[in-house]
């Protein structure tokens, strides 16, 4: 347990601990397989520098078509290692953060949080909350969890909510709820993701096809909102622009550049399938993603600027992996590269590996070999 | 464009300024778009006119019996109610096509089916798993049940919606008030029991009208969906243009719907088993009388009537607009017929005026 916490944080750490088996115990799948139980980490966990390679991906387990609960798989390219851990219906996943996996997972009547070390083979609870905590993710120093929370009883909207994992202390809460909007419905989803300078969280929230994205920088208290009928989920963000696809409910759509000064778009792409946001040469932000056959990927400036625009053919039966909220699934890159998975997802077992495509000069590598 | 405004201090005082930019909704298709009417296009290739666009289930995400047969009902469903040349998706084993349930949904974040589609060649189509979990509360397929709860989503409906979007179909934009709901399946916003419109086991008319448009009719006498309002083009021909007093003239009405660019493949197309009717009218008046509804013609689009003449007239082929269909109506030129007036043999024919 972290020094300095109060009688009730520790009394909290307490139920957590309790809490964590429900993340690590659950049933036994498919015979043989088991779910791993990672022991408790004997120091505070904390996002590495050198762990790229680090994935998970999360699989929902269902019985006769029913979800039952959702199957977190965790690997690490360096060593080839993977195993898995079993969670209930309702969970989620972030990262990885410098080898460090969010794990959030609720039982109907709590939510948990955890941070599971994958290359350190251990976990640790870091928070609960009788709210139900959807999304969570760890700030650039690993330092702070933001969550967004919905009420248990009503499902509705609550916020994000800011908490410190050292130091004792409340959550406080950063953002109140998304007013009501007829033209983006009901919330289905929400997501968070940090820009690529890590100074700024993109809090996106999606109705059945439209999605609106709050801007949150904790560090000046700055907030601004992109509130468009035409946006879709969000592709990325840097310090200047947010990359949506367009509100299609499929692919191809287009890819939306929003220039975050002046609230201009931009349209990168009439017709794309999966995107991501990557550093490209000259560490300029660009666009990647599936042109419209799925059959290759070009990369694009992020404001529209065709500057260096490459394309490559993708390789048979892989494609590119998007973000978390699509794929399901992430994995800890290098900068430079983008991940290439079978059905554009990090992979569970089968022929099919995921291969790297490195930005710079276009080269395709085993996803092993940019590790550290 | 989009422009900022500023909106609000937020209320913990942590953030100063709220900048929301607020979009011009300008949906991400193709193609008119109007505030009620065909559904837009999704702004990419179409498929194949009448193009069997077999599928399978995805292997490793099958879904559960109930929702395949709900999938298989809706293939069938746009097959029966197209009432257009647009592609169908039958089920094969070996099918080039995946429609999975569950696990590898890359295809959306949100909403509880999705799809891709590579047009002429395949699709795939994702249903989320019954249970899935989403920030409102918890998906329910109606077909999951014995007796289906209030509040679930009927997949048969769903799996339409997204044959519709493989298709081309972009979501229909209805009105403000959701007055014209049930004129699409291919919606936004999908309704659940019991809400009206929560299981349409058919195309409605504006997403027919699309695939009409962009896929052609099976027919000339295809019934043109009631979403579309074309203009249509009459005109007549007759086997002489003067006669004796008494004699007969055969008349061959043409109909075809316009050639207006807008109105895609339906433009120029002949218009067949439609009412069509001959009237005539005395020359130096102006009252029109029918004196036929034209029977079918040889040739696609074209109808026939014979009138025995008394007196120089002048006729035309009337089309009137129907209610049961998206056409407008169109009256032929004018065609004159002269009759001579003789008193006695031989009857010279009159000089045209």
């Amino acid at each position: 347990m972290p020094a300095g916490m109060s009688r009730k944080t520790r009394s909290l750490a307490v139920g957590l601990v309790a809490l964590s088996g429900a993340l690590v115990t659950a049933t036994v799948a498919g015979g043989a397989e088991r779910p791993w139980e990672p022991p408790p980490c004997t120091r505070q966990v904390a996002p590495s520098t050198t762990s790229a390679g680090t994935w998970w991906r999360l699989d929902p387990r269902l019985r006769a078509g029913w979800l039952v609960g959702q199957r977190l798989t965790l690997g690490s390219g360096r060593d080839g290692r993977r195993t898995f851990v079993d969670l209930p219906a309702e969970a989620f996943a972030a990262g990885p953060f410098g080898g460090v996996v969010l794990v959030g997972s609720d039982d109907g009547d709590h939510s948990v949080l955890s941070l599971i070390d994958v290359p350190g083979g251990c976990a640790t609870p870091i928070g609960a909350s009788d709210d139900v905590i959807r999304r969570a993710t760890l700030d650039t120093d690993g330092g702070t969890v933001l969550e967004f929370r919905v009420d248990r009883a009503t499902r509705t909207d609550l916020g994000l909510f800011r908490r410190p994992l050292a130091a004792d202390g409340s959550p406080e809460r950063l953002l109140g709820p998304l007013d009501p909007d007829a033209r983006f419905g009901p919330t289905w989803t929400t997501e968070l993701q940090w820009s690529t300078d890590g100074r700024t969280l993109a809090m996106q929230s999606c109705g059945a096809v439209s999605c609106r994205t709050r801007i949150v920088d904790p560090a000046a208290g700055m907030v601004s909102q992109t509130v468009d009928p035409a946006h879709g989920d969000i592709v990325g963000l840097t310090e200047e622009r947010l990359v949506v696809h367009g509100a299609c409910g499929g692919t191809p759509c287009p890819l939306i550049s929003v220039d975050l000064r002046d609230g201009s778009r931009t349209t990168l792409a009439e017709a794309a399938g999966q995107a991501v946001i990557a550093t490209g040469p000259s560490d300029r932000s660009v666009v990647v993603y599936e042109q419209v056959d799925g059959a290759r990927l070009r990369s694009i400036d992020v404001d529209g600027v065709p500057v260096g625009e490459v394309d490559r053919l993708i390789p048979n039966g892989l494609g590119l992996v998007p973000g978390a909220g699509r794929a399901g699934s992430a994995a800890e890159l290098d900068p430079g590269v983008v991940v290439l998975g079978p059905g554009g997802r990090m992979p569970l077992e089968g022929p099919l590996t995921p291969v790297l495509w490195r930005l710079s000069d276009g080269a395709l590598l085993p996803f092993e070999e940019v590790l550290p | 464009m989009s422009r900022p405004i500023r909106l609000r201090q937020a209320s913990s005082g942590a953030f100063a300024l709220l900048l929301l930019i607020a979009g011009v909704t300008s949906p991400p298709f193709a193609g008119r778009v109007s505030a009620h009417g065909p559904d837009p296009m999704l702004s990419s290739k179409l498929f194949g006119q009448d193009q069997a666009v077999s599928f399978r289930w995805r292997t490793g995400s099958e879904p559960p019996s109930a929702i395949k047969t709900a999938v298989k009902a809706a293939a069938a469903g746009i097959a029966a109610s197209r009432r257009s040349r647009a592609a169908t998706f039958p089920y094969a084993s070996a099918g080039g096509s995946l429609i999975g349930y569950g696990a590898g949904a890359t295809c959306g974040v949100n909403g509880i089916a999705c799809f891709t589609r590579s047009a002429p060649t395949s699709f795939t189509m994702w249903l989320r798993e019954q249970g899935r979990v989403f920030d409102w509360g918890t998906l329910r397929w109606c077909q999951m049940y014995t007796t289906a709860p209030t509040g679930c989503y009927d997949a048969e409906t769903i799996a339409l919606d997204e044959f519709g979007h493989v298709e081309g179909l972009g979501h229909h934009l209805n009105f403000g008030d959701d007055t014209d709901y049930l004129d699409a399946v291919v919606q936004t916003y999908s309704r659940t029991k019991a809400k009206s419109g929560w299981n349409e086991h058919a195309l409605g008319r504006c997403d027919v009208a699309t695939l009409q448009r962009e896929y052609d009719v099976p027919s000339s006498a295809t019934g043109i969906s009631t979403c579309l309002h074309l203009d249509t083009i009459a005109t007549l021909g007759a086997t002489a243009t003067a006669v004796v007093y008494g004699g007969t003239v055969g008349f061959t009405a043409g109909l075809r719907i316009a050639g207006d660019a807008d109105y895609g493949r339906l433009a120029n197309n002949a218009l067949s088993g439609r009412t069509v009717k001959l009237q005539q009218r005395a020359v130096g008046t102006t009252t029109w009388s029918t004196v036929a509804t034209m029977t079918v013609g040889t040739a696609s689009g074209t109808y026939v009537a014979s009138v025995k003449l008394l007196s120089s007239s002048e006729f035309r082929a009337l089309y009137s607009a129907s209610s049961t269909e998206g056409l407008n109506g169109d009256a032929s030129p004018v065609l004159s017929v002269l009759v001579a007036s003789c008193a006695g043999a031989p009857c010279l024919l009159p000089s045209p005026r």
